[in-house]
């Protein structure tokens, strides 16, 4: 047993590896960029231009610059850059829109790569391609910043805008005179003569840009130290924030799940002992209607039945506790928010119940049709022991093996339960994430939806083994 | 399989379909909910007939036309691809329905081979009917100049002139908004009141049928697809390539789906509710993938695969027209429970606004009647999928017991 648990932990490392792998490889693919709502003005005026450098540096703050999963942009050649360039500015012909953004991120996101080309362009024959070489250097040249909040690394930073700030001015206007560009283009060769080394891959580098110098590799990076990163719309931490909201789909989804086992167990013991009577009819037909109808009719109509007034308002129309909740006793805060939790649980329970009850049901009757409970009632068991002790003990296993698959859906319909009443958990937050574009909060709540699916599944199977020892892992 | 000379006859010793059927016919519940299916796709199929602004008959002085006929393939008129097919299938009904009743009846009193020959060339009839006129309308689109029929009528009948203009029972479009009946409560003219911009909801849970069996059928037809072909590869190969797909399968089971659709759905610039169909389907295909990979490993080691591949059968024809044949049944069993899911599943889409906008979705309304608290808006699409969803349960559950020897009455 201990050595199945093991292992079974030891198999969930690398899947959850490769889901995080899917999960970003399609929330990056996905269409539309995160921030260039805010920022991406693509015009030539200086608030374009102000703009433009925001979004570069957005980009870069989240690694949004860096290709998804394998970099092999040390590939590029001078005629790639130089073809950027002319589509870029529409030096030659009318290139379309697309295109032109395509070529504009790609000089803003190579940056160092392409320092080198860049150089070399400069004695481009084309004097306009020179002239938009030497102002990418400006921006591909530059340093990062340092990050961390001591003074050294104030100081370091400093003098790293200040040499930002220096390389900035060497460019040069489209009418400026011969001397001061040649005097432009003889600074950056001087400027690429000091550094060049910095720009010379070697193979090590090449292995180390080609798998690690990339979103994903970045993304896990932070992972392992535990770095969901800030939200892009509120630059606040995505990990406080998920988890201060998992707190509220935690304790809904485990009340439902108690709830649930509480009145689903007796209800199936209940129509399995009255098998083919009437009773058990209607109660196969209720649970019947109770599975089939969508939580978000349900909620919806008990919100509209129950509070709000039209007929009657018993129940809050929303939100996990009342705005004064901070005064109130403790006795008064638990009896608070088991007010505001009545109408979401019983949305919540309405569809894990009905699906319970019917697995109890089948598994007392496949238990009542087999030989020991003949064995019990012919040697004269009382009714009550025979059911209660041999029969409901064993036909609980498959519903408590359950449990596990249980808490995935759950968090899944936390989505729905949480929009209509208003409570702001996990469910809540990636509905408000995803209508926001917030990236780093919706891949951290997919994170932790996943994680808590692969716990919950990792429960059912190590239930499974401990209720039937024959199942081992080969 | 059949052999070249085809053997001649006289018993009417069921085919495994028709055993399947006589076994179905039994369970009442089954049957009714059977019916109640066939009632919502004619619903589906014959919107127009009941819900449209255009008359059916236009009489003017200057003749007689009818209007409602020219819109049906009318791409102005109805804009989405969606209701051509189905226009489409009204229309060719008159033709295909005939073909397969016909051929059902009158091969009733063949033998075994005969049936199943002249009933699938019925239904290869009737689908190739289908193709051709959806492929007609398709790649040569009308489009008629938008003409508001009630309103040109009485701008003439106050010229005192005489029209005679017969309209279907509702005659309004699902789309046509009117400003001055908004929210209207039920009445004779608005059997289901109106919604927050004055459209008839009737007529728009009416095409709302249409929405939600597509999307039900097409989700589910794309993912067994692949689940067959996946699973399929899986059982027959067995050994390395299983062990591959099992681990890809366990670890999409695992990615919370429902959070993911709702992200991707948002991420979709314009999103049609074909996209909606591929992003149930990617996520669906598991579970098919499942069923049909243990039948597969079940079928694989079976005397007959043995002799399929000694008489030298290509293996793409052992595994789609020997063992696959005999692995169909629980997975259309499952496919049946996976229509009613994925209109759930697109109803929540829609209600939580990550659907197709531009569709008159069950789930979209319900929303609306959460937002307006209009009871109608709430009930009417709350009870449609309910009843939607249970009618295919029911027929699912009648659908396993019919295939399952045990329970065989």
């Amino acid at each position: 047993m201990l050595q199945y648990t093991f292992k079974r932990l030891l198999l969930t490392i690398p899947t959850f590896f490769a889901i995080t792998l899917i999960i970003f490889l399609v929330l990056n693919i996905a269409p539309g960029r995160p921030g260039a709502t805010g920022g991406a003005d693509q015009g030539e005026s200086t608030t374009g231009q102000e703009a433009q450098e925001s979004y570069r540096i957005f980009k870069e703050q989240f690694n949004l610059d860096k290709p998804i999963l394998l970099n092999f942009r040390y590939l590029t050649t001078e005629q790639d850059v130089r073809a950027w360039l002319t589509t870029a500015y529409g030096l030659e012909g009318e290139p379309k829109a697309a295109e032109k953004i395509v070529a504009k991120d790609n000089l803003d996101d190579y940056g160092n790569v392409i320092v080198p080309h860049l150089i070399a362009l400069l004695d481009d024959t084309d004097a306009e391609v020179a002239r938009q070489a030497a102002r990418h250097l400006t921006m591909a040249g530059k340093l990062r910043f340092a990050k961390g909040d001591s003074e050294e690394v104030r100081q370091e930073n400093k003098d790293i805008q200040a040499y930002n700030m220096a390389i900035a001015g060497w460019t040069y206007k489209a009418d400026a005179d011969a001397a001061t560009i040649q005097e432009a283009k003889e600074r950056w060769k001087a400027w690429y003569g000091e550094n060049e080394a910095k720009y010379q891959l070697s193979t090590g580098g090449v292995a180390y840009t080609t798998f690690f110098d990339t979103r994903f590799a970045n993304y896990w990076w932070n992972l392992i130290n535990l770095d969901f990163g800030v939200s892009t719309v509120d630059r606040t931490p995505v990990l406080d924030n998920v988890l201060a909201k998992m707190r509220y789909t935690i304790i809904l989804s485990t009340l439902s799940i108690l709830i649930a086992y509480f009145l689903a167990i007796p209800i199936g013991i209940f129509s399995a002992v009255r098998q083919g009577t009437p009773e058990d009819s209607v109660v196969t037909v209720l649970l019947f209607i109770g599975y089939s109808l969508p939580t978000f009719f349900t909620g919806t109509v008990l919100l509209q039945l129950l509070s709000t007034g039209d007929p009657v308002a018993w129940f809050p129309t929303g939100n996990f506790n009342s705005l004064d909740y901070e005064s109130l006793t403790t006795l008064e805060q638990v009896g608070d928010v088991a007010w505001h939790l009545v109408l979401p649980l019983a949305t919540y329970t309405s569809v894990s119940l009905a699906a319970l009850s019917r697995y109890a049901r089948t598994g007392v009757i496949d238990v009542i049709r087999s030989d020991y409970i003949r064995t019990a009632r012919a040697k004269g068991l009382s009714e009550f022991v025979v059911i209660m002790k041999l029969a409901v003990r064993n036909g609980m296993i498959p519903v408590l093996t359950l449990l596990g698959g249980l808490l995935p859906s759950l968090i899944a319909g936390s989505v729905i339960i949480e929009v209509i009443f208003n409570i702001p958990g996990m469910g809540r937050l990636l509905f408000d994430s995803i209508n926001l574009r917030d990236y780093n909060t919706v891949m951290a709540l997919l994170m932790a939806s996943s994680g808590l699916a692969l716990i919950g599944i990792l429960i059912s199977d190590l239930s499974y083994a401990f209720a039937d020892p024959r199942i081992s892992f080969d | 399989m059949t052999s070249a000379t085809e053997p001649v006859e006289v018993t009417t010793d069921p085919t495994y379909g028709e055993l399947v059927w006589s076994q179905f016919r039994k369970r009442g519940l089954a049957m009714a909910s059977l019916f109640g299916v066939l009632f919502l796709v004619a619903v589906a199929v014959y919107a127009p007939l009941f819900v449209s602004d255009k008359p059916f008959i236009w009489v003017t002085a200057e003749g007689a036309q009818s209007p409602w006929l020219g819109s049906l393939f009318d791409r102005n008129f109805f804009e989405s691809t969606l209701d051509i097919f189905f226009n489409v299938l009204m229309v060719t009904s008159l033709a295909t329905v005939p073909i397969v009743a016909a051929t059902y009846w009158m091969s009733r009193n063949l033998g075994r081979h005969g049936r199943k020959k002249w009933r699938s060339r019925g239904l290869l009839a009737a689908i190739a009917i289908i193709l051709v006129v959806f492929s007609a309308v398709t790649v040569f689109p009308t489009k008629n100049p938008k003409v508001v029929y009630d309103r040109v009528e009485q701008s003439l009948i106050d010229k005192g002139e005489e029209v005679t203009a017969v309209y279907p029972v509702l005659p309004y479009s699902f789309r046509k908004v009117n400003v001055r009946e908004t929210l209207e409560p039920i009445s004779l003219r608005h059997p289901l009141g109106t919604d927050k911009a004055g459209r008839d909801v009737a007529a728009r849970m009416i095409y709302g049928t249409r929405i939600s069996l597509t999307i039900g059928v097409f989700a589910v037809a794309i993912y067994i697809t692949v689940g067959i072909i996946v699973g399929g590869i899986a059982g027959f190969y067995g050994g390395r390539v299983d062990v591959a797909i099992q681990r890809l399968i366990e670890i999409v089971m695992c990615i919370p789906s429902f959070f993911l659709i709702l992200t991707v759905a948002a991420f979709i610039p314009d999103r049609s509710i074909f996209h909606i169909m591929f992003i149930i389907a990617a996520v669906r295909w598991t579970g098919p993938a499942r069923l049909v990979r243990a039948e597969f490993l079940r079928l694989r080691k079976l005397d007959f695969v043995a002799a399929a591949e000694a008489a030298g059968y290509r293996t793409p024809w052992i595994i789609f027209r020997e063992i696959l044949p005999n692995a169909i049944g629980p997975v259309l069993v499952s496919a049946t429970f996976g229509v009613a899911s994925a209109i759930l599943l697109e109803s929540s889409i829609s209600f939580l606004g990550l659907g197709d906008i531009t569709v008159p979705s069950w789930g979209q309304i319900l929303a609306a009647g959460r937002t307006t608290g209009n009871w109608i808006l709430i009930l009417a699409p709350g009870f449609a999928i309910f009843i939607t969803v249970s009618l295919l349960n029911l027929m699912g559950e009648g659908f396993r017991d019919a295939l399952d020897p045990k329970m065989r009455k």
